[in-house]
């Protein structure tokens, strides 16, 4: 009884003061215990412990520890209000680029690294300083079975969204496999959507381009096209029954054993989906249907950046794993991903997308001061535009769960995102 | 020196628990208060204070307010697993078999892990499940149904889930208050040549009165800060989103930390109101049960 | 009675009993099954073999559901005891002086039990950060111990039903407050601290939202966030995250059937006067 006063007294103590001992100082040395927070639940225990063995061999006096997150951006976010995030993580997209210096140790600048890695130009970087090397890039479009499209009777690409749904409609005929499958209840897979963007116009400024448009949902935007075609899917039944009830690893066997024909995910999916089916060719990868100029485009873009806590003790052994990640784990390359060291082959998964002769493109750096609006502003509209929950609304809707018109939202979400543009800067 | 002393004891007594109850309780309900002023975004190390613009926005934003509709689900739940809990609890009071294997199983959901109610009921709604499969045996196969993904049933699916689950701790806390009426009551009532019907009406209920009031009113409470179950099985997609889950998205999906305190301290005034009022219904009574 | 009257009470007996138990039954069913019988059967086909327990091998170890137990149980440990000592001392000092700031003090714990906790949360967190314990287990027992007003109000309900003489016959012979605390206060709480370790018990046991957002690290999963965790990566295998409801059940299952008359008594003691 006696202790558990003290122990209280003691609680008290230590708030007041607000420290939490046990300073020693970082070495500067590739040493220590490094602890590495990743998203990769499925793979922490198998791949990861491979990772763990090579990078330990290379450095002998590290010791590396995972912590495999399944919420990642919510709970990351809170942690980031102590010091205690891990010593290596990767940046949650919610951070602004403003925010970065507060948070993470620079690895360098732009002009040091823009040589040697992708994505380091325009993503994660404030200042002229880059933040996070990339754990390996993407594509953008649709993951889906050949097999099942093909004995549909769809051999090419559909050129526009009108082409892709009439394509999904002869899978639901012929087939009778699921057309197209949103992983509604998971929210984040209708948030993939969100990364369509660009792949539209083609253009590299698009995001800049968003960030300045008063009323991105307007006929003939992006944002009208994406959601207009989200919303025509569900609406003409082409999706699945039930989404409330939608399960994300069930869904990866669904679309493998032909079940599911279609999602609309980042080309990260592709080997995850090969994995669970029985021929790894019946998997392939659509751009989004538009063509401008005559030609297809996709967005290349960074996946999670892999970045160094400001209050790690061992930050030259995170660096270390930081760097090592990049350049010798092989992630990017095994997981079928653009890779993130410059010179490197684009991966066998983004075959169909070089036999379509799609064009890649990566988006230019925003102008100053202006890094990360479009997050900002979204947020501020309470749209959250990555986070697919204002999507959900529009599957609701299209679906007749909500009486609502897609003119109704779009109107919503213009006027919302008008209101926020207005209060941000 | 010794009266001096007598003063000090029942601090001493409560140093340690009211140490940790302001540590761990008042401390965060008056930082709440104090983000509630703000528009800070959670992360960012300055606090931009914006007075009271939070609650304004709170007041003109009538769809706010809108999510407390779903409460009304969990409102008319709690008042059928009263009347449900009751119901047992006067069957299950008199003389009948098997009574301790009925008692058991209408009370043991209330002890399972809500993690894993969230799971098996997951199982059962989902289309094809065991409640689809169930209905299909008995010849109810019109009936089967998107329990979670038709907007019209997903809140009494879920609020369904939430009788299962509590059903048992009303139903003993009836059986408790029943019991307590002592024997010679009922026998002077036979006596008289009450049926069990009269006794129900005149004397159980009187003598329950004002555990049913209470619960009426904690279940108004409650039904406000409806969280766990919705949570877990829809994420509070499809309509399902209660006043918390809203102040939770707010807070963590669009990162307004400030406007989210301010619903919370919002919620607590409402929850204090209520409780206010049961004061006020139900003098002097006091039961804690959460 | 009527013979109508019987068969209603005992058809809507029977019939609770089947809504209460066929959502478990079909998990217990399901949790038999090899992926490839899931697969191709309802939910009511029983599988092949009952003695099939590979889907509960699969969930304990990679479920980490050894590390939950030990976690579960330290923390229930530790919070079990400070909880008994934390709440009859408090208690104590509530129903047997009278001092200035009683009313205010009792006040204060009423209020507490009317914050709506996850709410808090990011508030909280700082606070708990600030103490240094996030990511260890004295986060979760500090939680559960600084929101601790049931028992208290166990407690104190209790209390006023032991007869003050007892402690003014010791103070008679001279005890001090500390001695008749220990020596007659806590013995004759006996029966209330069953109640406490009961209730408490149960509520941690089952707390999910604590430990998932102050102990992230792995190894200090619990029986909540380790069931939690492995739906993640096992998602699509309904038979083999069956087993880990089950493995997660069973435990409580056995408590009950072991302390079902103190855990009846228990919660009817914590809320009638």
């Amino acid at each position: 009884m006696r202790k558990a006063i003290a122990a209280g007294l003691l609680a008290v103590g230590v708030l007041a003061t607000g420290c939490s001992g046990g300073d020693d100082a970082d070495s500067g040395k590739v040493e220590g215990e490094i602890t590495v927070l990743t998203q990769r639940t499925d793979i922490v225990n198998t791949v990861f412990q491979e990772y763990k063995k090579r990078f330990e061999a290379k450095y002998p006096d590290v010791k590396v520890k995972f912590e495999a997150i399944t919420d990642y951006e919510g709970e990351v976010r809170i942690r980031m209000g102590t010091k205690d995030y891990g010593d290596v993580l990767l940046i949650p997209n919610s951070v602004n680029a403003d925010q970065l210096p507060a948070f993470f140790e620079p690895l360098g600048t732009v002009d040091e690294l823009k040589d040697r890695y992708r994505f380091v130009r325009t993503e994660q970087t404030f200042d002229g300083k880059v933040y996070g090397l990339a754990i390996t890039g993407n594509a953008q479009g649709f993951v889906y079975n050949k097999k099942v499209w093909a004995q549909a009777g769809i051999t090419a690409p559909p050129k526009t969204p009108e082409e892709f749904l009439a394509a999904l409609k002869a899978v639901k005929e012929k087939t009778g496999a699921i057309p197209l499958y949103t992983n509604y209840k998971e929210t984040w897979p209708l948030g993939q959507w969100e990364g369509l963007r660009g792949t539209i116009t083609g253009d590299p400024d698009a995001v800049t381009k968003l960030a300045q448009d008063d009323a991105p949902w307007t006929a003939g935007k992006e944002h009208h096209v994406i959601d207009s075609l989200l919303f025509d899917v569900v609406k003409q039944g082409l999706t699945e029954p039930d989404p409330t009830t939608t399960n994300w690893e069930q869904s990866k066997g669904l679309l493998g054993t032909g079940k599911v024909a279609t999602m609309a995910l980042g080309s990260w999916s592709v080997v995850q989906m090969q994995a669970a089916a029985p021929d790894k060719a019946d998997i392939g990868y659509l751009p989004f249907p538009t063509q401008t100029n005559g030609k297809f485009h996709t967005v290349v873009s960074g996946d999670y950046k892999n970045a160094v806590n400001r209050n790690s003790k061992h930050k030259a052994a995170a660096r270390a794993w930081v760097e090592w990640f990049a350049d010798e784990s092989n992630y990017a390359v095994d997981q079928g991903g653009v890779p993130v060291v410059l010179g490197q082959q684009m991966p066998a998964t983004l075959a169909d997308l070089a036999a379509a002769d799609v064009q890649y493109l990566e988006f230019n750096p925003a102008p100053k001061g202006q890094e990360g609006l479009d997050g900002k502003i979204g947020n501020a509209a309470e749209i959250a535009l990555f986070d697919g929950k204002y999507r959900q609304r529009i599957v609701d809707a299209a679906r007749g769960a909500k009486k609502e018109s897609k003119e109704d939202i779009f109107a919503d979400l213009n006027k919302r995102w008008k209101q926020a543009r207005a209060t941000v800067k | 020196m010794k009266k001096k002393r007598i003063r000090l004891t029942p601090y001493l007594f409560l140093a340690v628990p009211l140490a940790l109850l302001i540590v761990f309780t008042y401390l965060p309900v008056v930082s709440m208060f104090g983000y509630s002023v703000t528009a800070w975004d959670g992360l960012s190390p300055t606090k931009e204070f914006v007075g009271g613009d939070n609650y304004v926005e709170i007041a003109t934003r009538p769809e706010l307010f809108g999510v407390l509709k779903v409460s009304l689900y969990y409102i008319v739940a709690s008042a059928a697993q009263t009347v449900l809990a009751l119901y047992f609890a006067i069957v299950l009071s008199f003389d009948v078999r098997f009574r301790n294997l009925f008692k058991g199983i209408l009370f043991f959901p209330y002890l399972i892990n809500g993690v894993a109610i969230g799971m098996v009921f997951l199982y059962f709604f989902q289309p094809g499940g065991t409640l689809d499969t169930t209905l299909r045996l008995i010849g109810l196969e019109s009936l089967t149904h998107q329990w979670l993904g038709d907007p019209d049933t997903v809140n009494w699916s879920l609020a369904g889930t939430s009788i299962w689950r509590y059903l048992g701790l009303n139903f003993v806390l009836f059986l408790g208050a029943v019991q307590s009426i002592p024997a010679q009551v009922y026998e002077a009532a036979e006596l008289d040549g009450a049926n069990r019907w009269h006794q129900a009406r005149y004397i159980i209920l009187p003598g329950i009165k004002p555990v049913i009031g209470l619960m009426v009113i904690l279940a108004v409470s409650g039904s406000l800060s409806v969280f766990e179950i919705p949570y877990i099985m829809t994420g509070g997609a499809n309509g399902s989103e209660t006043f918390v889950i809203s102040a939770v998205n707010m807070a963590f999906k669009y990162y307004k930390l400030g406007l989210a305190s301010a619903m919370a301290v919002v919620l607590l005034l409402l929850v204090l109101v209520v409780t206010w009022i049961q004061r006020r219904v139900v003098p002097e009574e006091r039961v804690d049960l959460t | 009675m009527s013979r109508i009257a019987t068969v209603l009470k005992y058809a809507s007996l029977v019939g609770a009993a089947v809504v209460m138990l066929l959502p478990l039954v079909v998990i217990v069913i399901a949790a038999a099954k090899t992926n490839d019988e899931y697969l191709h059967s309802g939910p009511f086909d029983l599988p092949g073999d009952w003695s099939n327990v590979d889907n509960y091998v699969t969930a304990f170890n990679d479920g980490g559901m050894l590390t939950g137990f030990v976690n579960t149980g330290i923390i229930l440990a530790f919070s079990l005891v400070g909880s008994v000592l934390i709440g009859s001392m408090a208690a104590y000092a509530l129903d047997r002086f009278t001092f200035r700031l009683r009313g205010l003090v009792i006040a204060m714990f009423l209020l507490a039990t009317l914050v709506p906790g996850v709410t808090t949360q990011v508030a909280t967190f700082q606070v708990v950060n600030r103490l240094g314990l996030f990511n260890t287990r004295w986060s979760a027992i500090a939680l559960f111990l600084g929101t601790d007003i049931i028992s208290i109000y166990i407690f104190q309900q209790f209390l006023r039903g032991v007869p003050r003489e007892l402690d003014e016959a010791a103070a008679i012979d001279g005890a001090d407050a500390f001695t008749i605390y220990r020596r007659v206060i806590l013995p004759l709480l006996k029966p209330a601290i069953a109640t406490v370790v009961i209730v408490k018990g149960i509520a941690i046991y089952n707390e999910f939202y604590i430990p998932f957002l102050y102990m992230p690290d792995r190894d200090l999963g619990v029986i909540s966030t380790s069931l939690f965790r492995f739906k993640g990566p096992f998602g699509a295998r309904w038979e083999v995250i069956s087993a880990g409801v089950v493995i997660v059940i069973v435990p409580t299952l056995l408590a009950f059937l072991a302390l079902q008359r103190w855990i009846y008594n228990g919660l009817t003691l914590g809320a009638t006067k």
